[in-house]
């Protein structure tokens, strides 16, 4: 296992003595900066240095044959998995290591790591919602609990933003009373309401009886729109090709190709993207 | 039997009741305790406890009586027959609540745990807020049953000689001769206490699948 050092240009948020700087304010720091990224399970690489940055406002879809590494290397990014080498910073803030006392990296511990995760949400394929809590109380969880917003402010924002997704109505009801579609436009509003950098989509539609798979697209197109950083993970083409700035195609741990949306559909230039592309086309 | 023995009874009953009352509230936390431990796989503690458990559990509770009353105070701890019994009942029925959280911590969905992660829940929120709401309703069925079986369990801490239902119901026909209406009667009392636990669990069961929707065993 290969320990990369932290000394990253974009946005890095180390000075070279591996002090850490203040924090970056700089507004065309992207929202995400990775690094190299490797994983490996076992002796199988599945991810083999991963590059990608994505700008503020950014909207970039990761396509690619199943087993490709998608979700890997999205889970990568909150540190859900842990990259075997590479660096991840997130609004030019690192995750998951941090420079020790002797320069070297070391792994964060758990106080540092929940503080660097709620720079990014993430959007799940079976929803994640926890069974327990109401459609508002799931939205309010980690505002409340995490970042210490007061519960009146977190509850009228939570309400806001359930509206805004469609379900005002379902407040007060129980995940298990919700359809696929509904409790998805729930957890995009669980995830919304960190106010995050960052927007992780993990094939948010996979899961989804075909006749719910529009209403939370519509939702993540809106989002899109609106501006917010988003990389989503996806099987939906034409969702990417009508909403994405930017497609990356994975295959086999490597980024193969990246591009516009325009150009990737209509242009591809590599083979395995053609073969991909035609695969969907019929 | 007369109407002191009746008394006598309803005494023992109070003892048997605190008993295990004592026994389960003290059990609980420390069985959640030694799970969460088991849970985080240490290095030696966690085969520690794991031998503990199962030696615990294991041993008839006479026995286990037996030895925190004779044997513990060898070792420095001398206990009046009740305190001694209710360490019994804490250490047998902490055992067994032990292996149900145990349980219910290796069926946590994972997913919910990676969401808590992921929005920034630190360990100890993350127990507090999303697992223990869940855990405590899906352990309920079991955890009841233990209950149940601990409180079927006091009789033998007579043998440190506290005097519970079984014990005092005994000494009430030996001395009237008449030993059927005490057994009776104590027959009543521990239906009595397990039917007011059943019916708890049922009432608390109920209100979690109407409202969470998720059945419970
Ligand atoms: N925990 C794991 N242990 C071992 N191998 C794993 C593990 N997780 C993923 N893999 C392997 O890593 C590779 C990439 O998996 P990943 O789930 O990231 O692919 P994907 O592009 O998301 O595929 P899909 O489109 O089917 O979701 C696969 O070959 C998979 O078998
Ligand atoms: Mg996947």
């Amino acid at each position: 296992m290969r320990i990369d050092s932290l000394e990253h240009r974009p946005g890095s948020g180390f000075r070279d003595d591996g002090r850490r700087a203040a924090p970056d304010a700089s507004p065309d720091a992207p929202a995400v900066s990775a690094r190299r990224i490797c994983k490996a399970y076992g002796g199988t690489e599945v991810l083999r240095d991963i590059d990608l940055d994505v700008a503020p406002g950014e909207t970039v879809c990761i396509l690619g044959p199943s087993g490709s590494g998608k979700s890997t290397f999205l889970r990568c990014l909150n540190w859900l998995e842990e990259p075997s080498s590479g660096t991840v910073l997130l609004d030019g803030q690192p995750i998951g290591r941090l420079p020790g006392r002797d320069g070297r990296p070391r792994p964060m511990n758990a106080r540092e790591l929940a503080a660097a995760r709620t720079r990014v949400s993430m959007v799940f394929q079976h929803f994640a919602l926890w069974p327990h809590l109401t459609a508002l109380g799931n939205v309010v969880e980690a505002p409340v609990h995490v970042l210490g917003r007061p519960r009146s402010e977190a509850l009228a924002e939570g309400r806001r933003l359930l509206e805004r997704v469609g379900l005002a109505e379902r407040a007060d009801a129980y995940p298990h009373t919700l359809s696929g579609g509904q409790k998805q436009r729930v957890a995009i509003s669980r995830a919304l309401a960190m106010r995050p950098k960052l927007l992780l989509f993990a094939e948010p539609t996979s899961a989804l009886d075909p006749e719910m798979v529009g209403e939370v697209l519509a939702v993540m197109r809106d989002l899109a729109r609106g501006g917010q950083t988003m990389i989503v993970v996806t099987h939906e083409m034409a969702f990417a090709r009508e909403v994405a700035d930017r497609i990356v195609f994975l295959d086999g741990g490597r980024v193969v190709e990246t591009g516009t949306p325009d150009a990737f559909f209509t242009r591809p230039h590599t083979e395995r993207a053609q073969r991909f592309l035609a695969r969907y086309a019929r | 039997m007369t109407f002191d023995d009746v008394l006598t009874l309803l005494a023992a009953a109070s003892i048997t009741l605190g008993l295990s009352v004592a026994g389960i509230a003290l059990g609980l936390p420390i069985g959640l305790g030694l799970a969460l431990l088991r849970s985080a796989r240490l290095p030696v503690l966690d085969q520690a406890i794991a031998a503990l458990v199962s030696l615990v559990r294991a041993a008839p509770i006479v026995t286990l009586a037996l030895f925190v009353f004779f044997v513990l105070p060898e070792a420095g701890l001398e206990l009046a027959p009740i305190p001694a019994a209710v360490v019994t009942l804490t250490l047998n029925t902490a055992a067994f609540d032990c292996e149900i959280f145990r349980a219910g911590l290796a069926a946590f969905p994972r997913d919910q745990l990676e969401a808590a992660s992921a929005y920034g829940l630190r360990p100890a929120t993350r127990f507090r807020r999303i697992v223990l709401p869940q855990l405590w309703r899906a352990s309920l069925g079991p955890l009841v049953s233990e209950m149940t079986i601990v409180l079927k369990g006091t009789p033998a801490v007579a043998v440190i000689g506290v005097v519970e239902i079984t014990r005092a119901a005994g000494r009430i026909g030996a001395q009237t001769y008449e030993p059927l209406p005490p057994f009776l009667a104590a027959t009543v009392l521990y239906t009595a206490l397990i039917a007011v636990l059943v019916r708890g669990q049922r009432f608390a069961e109920a209100r979690i699948a109407r409202r969470y929707g998720y059945a419970v065993s």
